[in-house]
């Protein structure tokens, strides 16, 4: 049987609700309480907000290809041979 | 790999140079590794001694290890800018763009634990993995860190008049016009 959870029980757990970090019991009680709740369904969405600004700041590597290259050739260089089964 | 380089230099070059030297040591060294172990979370850990050897470690700043006391400060500081009138601060492109440099200037244990997991997709356990400390320690250190960000990203865009100072934002209308 799903708990039921109170505001206070939901924000001490929201972040390892978004985070993907709770049980499927635990997930659903959460999401339920999310759904009715004018108080803490807000909140959840100010933190959902922040994490994708967080996530957009990610920076990728230009050119993965190259460094691979030039990594294996490093590692080459050092007398590294993989296997080529 | 080269991603988490780049999230830890800033700077595409040394990036490349933090992966080279950190595939050359795993392989000097890879007597050291355990078998069994995970290998992914090993040439992290490696990756990042490599980027700290020699600078300047900053003081532990790890107070309070209560992720619960986090995510209850966190409560308080939606409630903080819903009374203001800011709910939509981090869908603001100022704000987005200040937070690499919030994430920059955070404390060293707290970094580690946002690059890691909001940044390089690990989960708690990767992290725990990478950087030595139990699985609690880095949810408290992540939850800590994010809320020092949100602090910073608010304090920010108050500096650059994004938001009203908090006593004008709790007069009615923004105070009288002139």
């Amino acid at each position: 049987m799903m708990p039921m959870l109170d505001c206070d029980a939901v924000m001490r757990q929201l972040w390892d609700y978004l985070d993907g970090g709770l049980t499927p019991e635990r997930t659903a009680a959460v999401r339920a309480h999310l759904e009715m709740c004018d108080r803490c369904y807000p909140q959840a969405e100010f933190e959902k907000t922040f994490l994708r600004a967080l996530a957009a700041s990610r920076r990728e590597p230009t050119d993965p290809a190259g460094l691979a290259l030039r990594v294996r050739r490093a590692l080459a260089a050092r007398g590294f041979a993989p296997d080529r089964g | 790999m080269s991603r988490y380089a780049l999230s830890l230099t800033r700077n595409e070059a040394e990036a490349q140079d933090l992966t080279q030297d950190t595939f050359l040591l795993a392989f000097e060294h890879w007597a050291q590794f355990r078998a069994g172990t995970e290998c992914r979370a090993w040439l992290f850990t490696i990756c990042r001694n490599r980027f700290h050897r020699g600078r300047v470690r900053q003081e532990r700043q790890v107070a309070t290890d209560d992720a619960d006391l986090e995510s209850l400060a966190a409560a308080a500081i939606h409630a903080s800018a819903r009374g203001a009138g800011i709910e939509d601060l981090f869908e603001r492109d100022e704000v987005i763009g200040a937070v690499e440099d919030a994430v920059a200037g955070l404390p060293e244990p707290f970094r580690d634990a946002v690059l890691l997991v909001d940044l390089n997709d690990h989960s708690y356990e990767e992290a725990s993995a990478v950087l030595g400390v139990p699985v609690g320690t880095v949810r408290s250190r992540l939850f800590r860190g994010r809320r020092l960000l949100q602090e910073h990203l608010i304090a920010h865009a108050r500096d650059a008049g994004l938001i009203p100072p908090p006593h004008d934002a709790m007069a009615p209308n923004g105070g009288t016009k002139p």
